[in-house]
């Protein structure tokens, strides 16, 4: 069955250049172009995933997701421009899956909604290994290994890891990061990341001064690498 | 709490506040010496060289040797200051160069007798105040002091020698110092040394010394000195408990609060708590307290506390004055609340009478005053004559004519007597004379009123007593009734003139508080500072008579901001006057310590939040100083002109956030709409190129057709964009070159609806133009650009149908496009012309780029024309954008 998607976006030619690309990828395609329409056809066309531009012309795009997320669990993308990273942060808080930023390219574009698609039919959290570039991570056993050698993570490194692991190909925010590994209480010390992320590129990187696996997301928050 | 315990151990704040206040500044060390010749010069100069010869760097800023070789020998090898010579009523005085001391600016400098007066044209009078500039300039000081010569000790050392110290030094100073060395050699040692010459004194006071340098006066100040050194020390060292939290064995200090009155004992009251204050190592408050509803009108007595209120500041009190119906009882309570330890005052001099009954102010506070202490200062009685003290005498010209007023009135009295006698029978006269004494004490006071009765009580017995027309009395009930007659007349009259005299006084109370009530009124009308220093500078001049400037801080230099007469030029004496009184936030000028010779007075205008400016004013009267009434006017204007200068500022300050603020937003706006602008074609374009490129050959070809379309056309919508930016930073920085040929604005209208029909195909275009349009000035090509905006601005807002019209109307050719639309709301239409401004919608989205009409009415302008905007135009619909340019007459076809 092709995967339907809906965007929603009131600028004309971002549908027009969106349609087509989708169509040719072989997904159906839903417009709409404003929040009240996007929310109805959430509610009553089952889209397998939204692409949702934040500046609507009746209501804001953070109330489309906030709504939205009341009723639904499909993936949902943001399309943002960058200087407004406030509003980013904040719909990806809001449960936004990940981000693109305009412009982008059509490549990009789509491998982010392949990589919502698949966690969304793997069932999300129950993502428990993870393989790429050397990298071998059991969540389960709490194995990590670095080119067959195992790696000894401390016990909040290796929570931080199994956080982008799960979520891994998408991004995560510092602030979901930091209140799920140490508490809500700690939510926006950023600086303890840092610390921590550096820490963990310097066990599991091939290059920790070059990282190729755990990528910052300038502003936002961090996102494990992962292959298609 | 536990987690406090340390706390108790802390450095006392204010204690580490004052050590760091003395960083940066200059220390002070004074030799402070019994009596002149005990060798405190010698001191100064031996340890200067000792200093020298570990290399630091110290000058000499002046010395006096006397004449005496031991001294000059100590100056050989250093560095002397050369000395301002100045010319003083013919005589050559030699003065130490501040200024040359302040340019040399060594780490140290010995400047010797700190107590000595400098010469007029100086900028202080003092010396002290010079030390206290060079300390202000972070250089050291060394100095020496004669015990004799400290205020708080003027009147003890007066009593004890007899000599009238003329030359004193603030206590603070001597308090402030870093170090204070006593140089102390016995008396007898001293007259020895005098008596071997080897004390030089002047030849002129040399009389006057003989009784000075007694061995008993020697004594005196001897003791004097060590007292003082000595409670230096302990200050000294209970600083330094303090500083380094060490548990101290001082206990909470005593607190002193000294009551002064108008009486000429507040002086010494004063002084002696001073050394009372000093010795107890306690902080100290005087305090003047007025009976509400018998506030004092004397101007002398008001000028009395004033004076003794500002001693008590120079010898470090604060200062306060209370009102309250009960004096005592408010004096009480306020000792209560400020947790005062002990009560100074002086002896009041109440009526004898109260005094007797234990009425008076002084017996009534011991009374009460349970749990404080009270100090009473016994001072020698006035030297006022009884009789002065309970009748003020009047100004001399208002005394004589209350006298020749009351002569008048008695002969008056005498006539009317005299015809009164003719025609009836009365059986006593003295009724008349009575009208005349209470007329003269209505009109003249007391003074006329007293002398009117004793005139009454002669005339009324030459005149009407028998035997008349002598001045003996026959019938001894005669006696009676006139002796009655005199102290009815004398005290009717006494209690009438006082009851005058006070409501003078009331009256001209009330003329100041309406004449300052006006001026707050005029100042809180002016809300801008111009408007303000001209209300205060109009008012002062009206009120002081003299000159007035206000001078206020501008790019970092004082500048003359309002002046009345308003073309003054000050002089460079008044500036730096005006300078002082702003950096040091002191009086400065006529009067006063600093340059005391100009003719002006400097002030500062001091808020809370520090000094805002200076005012300047010339006194009435040069010779005399500002009396105590017009000192209290001039304060009081002063401090409301300061509050409302203050007030200008800020409310200055806050136009200019608030507009700052505006800014910001509009910025804020600006950008991202710009953004969005830019971002949107960038967007599809890169979007569908890639798509094109990456999944080109999935797709149908009508859909690879659009996409490629759809880039073309995202590109024409960025250029125009740029380009319009373009345009408008053009306009904006004045490189657009307009052309002012001479157009026809027919051809351009044509030739703009042309454009627009191939542009804007869904568009309908009606064109209604006058015949015969004159030409205008003008450039053919933008105007056609500016009609094909207004069009395009027509398409995007306005139902798909345009007009545009052209028409004379008067001298002007008026080009307008109406387009059918919704309209603009009125509270927009100012706006529309401003950049990035879009119908309403400052996300923009579908709406055009914001900047068509700011664009055209740039143009419009560039080209001498002006453009507004209607709405609704027709049928409460649409809007009419409307272009007038000045038509060119022309004569016989051609331009004239």
């Amino acid at each position: 069955m092709t995967a339907r998607v809906l965007v929603v976006d009131d600028e004309a030619p971002i549908q027009r250049f969106l349609r087509p690309a989708l169509v040719a990828s072989g997904y159906d395609v839903l417009q709409a172009e404003t929040g009240r329409q996007a929310l109805h056809l959430i509610a009553t066309a089952a889209p397998d995933i939204v692409v949702l531009d934040l500046g609507l012309p009746d209501m804001d795009g953070k109330q489309v997701l906030a709504e939205a997320r009341r009723f639904s669990q499909v993936p949902i993308i943001i399309l943002s421009a960058r200087d407004r990273e406030v509003e980013k942060i904040a719909a990806l808080d809001l449960g936004a899956d990940d981000y693109v930023e305009k412009p982008f390219g059509i490549g990009e574009f789509m491998a982010r909604l392949r990589t919502a698609l698949r966690h969304r039919a793997k069932g999300g959290e129950d993502i428990s290994r993870f393989e790429a570039d050397g990298l071998t991570v059991d969540l389960d056993r709490r194995l990590v290994s670095r080119d067959g050698k195992p790696v000894r993570l401390t016990p909040k490194e290796f929570e931080l890891l199994a956080i982008l692991v799960r979520h891994a190909g998408r991004v995560v925010t510092h602030r979901q990061i930091l209140s799920q590994v140490w508490g809500p209480a700690h939510a926006d010390d950023t600086q303890y990341l840092r610390v921590f992320v550096g820490q963990l590129r310097a066990k599991i990187e091939p290059a920790p001064e070059t990282p190729r696996l755990v990528l910052t997301e300038p502003g936002v928050g961090y996102r494990l690498w992962a292959e298609e | 709490m536990a987690t406090d315990v340390n706390d108790d151990r802390r450095p006392d704040p204010d204690a580490l506040l004052a050590l760091t206040a003395k960083e940066g500044h200059g220390k002070l060390k004074v030799f402070l010496g019994a009596a002149p010749g005990v060798g405190k010069t010698f001191a100064m100069l031996q340890g200067a060289r000792r200093l020298k010869a570990e290399g630091v760097d110290v000058v000499i800023g002046l010395v006096e040797t006397h004449g005496r070789a031991e001294t000059a020998a100590l100056l050989a090898g250093l560095d002397v200051l050369a000395r301002r010579t100045t010319a003083y009523r013919d005589r050559q005085i030699d003065e130490f160069d501040l200024d040359a001391a302040l340019k040399r600016k060594p780490k140290l400098i010995v400047v010797d007798e700190l107590a000595h007066t400098n010469a007029p044209d100086s900028r202080h009078p003092k010396r002290w105040q010079d030390v206290a500039e060079l300390l202000d300039a972070g250089i050291d000081v060394w100095t020496a002091l004669n015990i004799q010569h400290l205020e708080s000790l003027a009147d003890v050392v007066s009593r004890v020698t007899g000599v009238q110290v003329r030359e004193t030094v603030p206590d603070m100073v001597l308090q402030t110092a870093e170090d204070v060395v006593l140089v102390d050699i016995t008396p007898d040692e001293l007259i020895e040394r005098l008596n071997e010459g080897k004390v030089y004194l002047p030849q002129t006071a040399r009389r006057a010394t003989q009784n000075f340098f007694t061995r008993g006066n020697l004594t005196a100040l001897r003791e004097l000195a060590l007292r003082r050194t000595a409670d230096r020390v302990d200050d000294q060292m209970v600083d330094y408990l303090r500083q380094n939290a060490i548990e101290g064995p001082w206990e909470t200090s005593d607190y002193l609060l000294v009551c002064v009155g108008g009486d000429d004992q507040a002086e010494v009251v004063v002084r002696t708590a001073g050394r009372l204050a000093t010795r107890l190592n306690a902080s100290w408050i005087t305090v003047h307290v007025e009976r509400s509803g018998h506030e004092e009108t004397n101007p002398a007595k008001l000028k009395r506390v004033d004076d003794a209120l500002r001693l008590a500041d120079r010898l470090g009190s604060q200062i306060q004055r209370l009102a309250g119906l009960d004096p005592v009882a408010e004096v009480l309570r306020y000792a209560r609340r400020e947790n005062v330890t002990q009560i100074v005052m002086g002896r009041s001099r109440a009526h004898p009478l109260w005094r007797l009954m234990g009425a008076g102010f002084t017996d009534r506070l011991v009374r009460r005053a349970s749990d404080v202490a009270v100090h009473v200062v016994n001072s020698p009685d006035p030297q006022t004559p009884f009789v002065r003290r309970i009748l003020p005498m009047p100004a001399p010209r208002r005394l004589g004519q209350g006298l020749i007023a009351a002569a008048v009135a008695v002969a008056a009295a005498v006539g009317v007597g005299e015809i009164l006698r003719q025609l009836l029978v009365l059986p006593n006269l003295s009724m008349v004379f009575l009208l005349a004494v209470l007329a003269c004490a209505a009109t003249y006071g007391p003074v006329s009123a007293i002398a009117a009765s004793l005139l009454s009580f002669v005339a009324f017995n030459f005149f009407f007593i028998p035997p008349l027309y002598t001045l003996t009395v026959a019938e001894p009930q005669e006696l009676l009734s006139l002796t009655v007659f005199l102290i009815v007349a004398v005290l009717t009259g006494s209690l009438a003139g006082r009851a005058h005299d006070r409501a003078q006084a009331v009256r001209q109370r009330a003329l100041d508080t309406q004449s300052l009530y006006e001026f707050s009124r005029k100042l809180a009308g002016a809300a801008k500072l111009d408007e303000v220093l001209w209300a205060a500078a109009t008012h002062l001049q009206k009120t002081q008579g003299g000159p007035i400037v206000f001078l206020m801080p501008e790019e970092g230099e004082l500048q003359v901001k309002t002046a009345w007469p308003p073309d003054q030029d000050l002089s460079a004496g008044e500036v730096s006057a005006a300078n002082w009184a702003f950096s040091k936030h002191e009086i400065a000028g006529w009067r006063t310590n600093t340059l005391p010779n100009l003719k002006k007075q400097f002030r500062p205008l001091r808020t809370p939040r520090g000094t805002v400016g200076v005012v300047g004013f010339a006194p009435k009267d040069a010779e005399e100083p500002i009396s105590p009434e017009d000192e209290r006017a001039l304060t009081a204007i002063l401090e409301q002109t300061a509050i409302a200068i203050d007030r200008a500022i800020l409310v200055g300050e806050a136009v200019r956030a608030a507009a700052l603020e505006d800014n910001e937003k509009l910025r804020t706006i600006l950008l991202s709409s710009l953004s969005h602008d830019l971002r949107t074609p960038l967007s599809s374009i890169t979007g569908a190129v890639t798509s094109l490129r990456q999944l080109g050959d999935k797709m149908p070809a009508s859909d690879r057709q659009d996409l490629l379309a759809s880039i073309e056309e995202e590109a024409a919508r960025l250029s125009g964009f740029i380009a319009n930016l373009l345009d408008m930073s053009r306009i904006e920085s004045g490189a657009l070159k307009v052309k002012q040929d001479y157009i026809d604005p027919t051809d351009s209208i044509r030739a703009a609806v042309e454009r627009g029909r191939r542009a804007l195909p869904a568009q309908k275009i009606e064109t209604s133009i006058a015949r015969d349009l004159p030409f205008v000035r003008g450039d053919a090509q933008l105007l056609e650009q500016v009609l094909f905006n207004l069009l395009d601005n027509a398409h995007k807002h306005g139902g798909g149908s345009a007009i545009v019209h052209a028409r004379m109307e008067g001298t002007n050719v008026v080009i307008s496009v109406t387009d059918e639309g919704p309209g603009i709301k009125p509270t927009d239409l100012p706006r529309i012309f401003e950049k990035f401004y879009r119908g309403g919608r400052t996300d923009g989205r579908k709406a055009g780029t914001g900047l068509g009409l700011s664009i055209s009415k740039g143009l419009v302008e560039a080209m001498g024309g002006t453009i507004e905007a209607q709405s609704p135009a027709i049928r409460r619909r649409g809007t009419r954008i409307l272009m007038r340019f000045p038509a060119v007459r022309m004569r016989e076809g051609h331009p004239a």
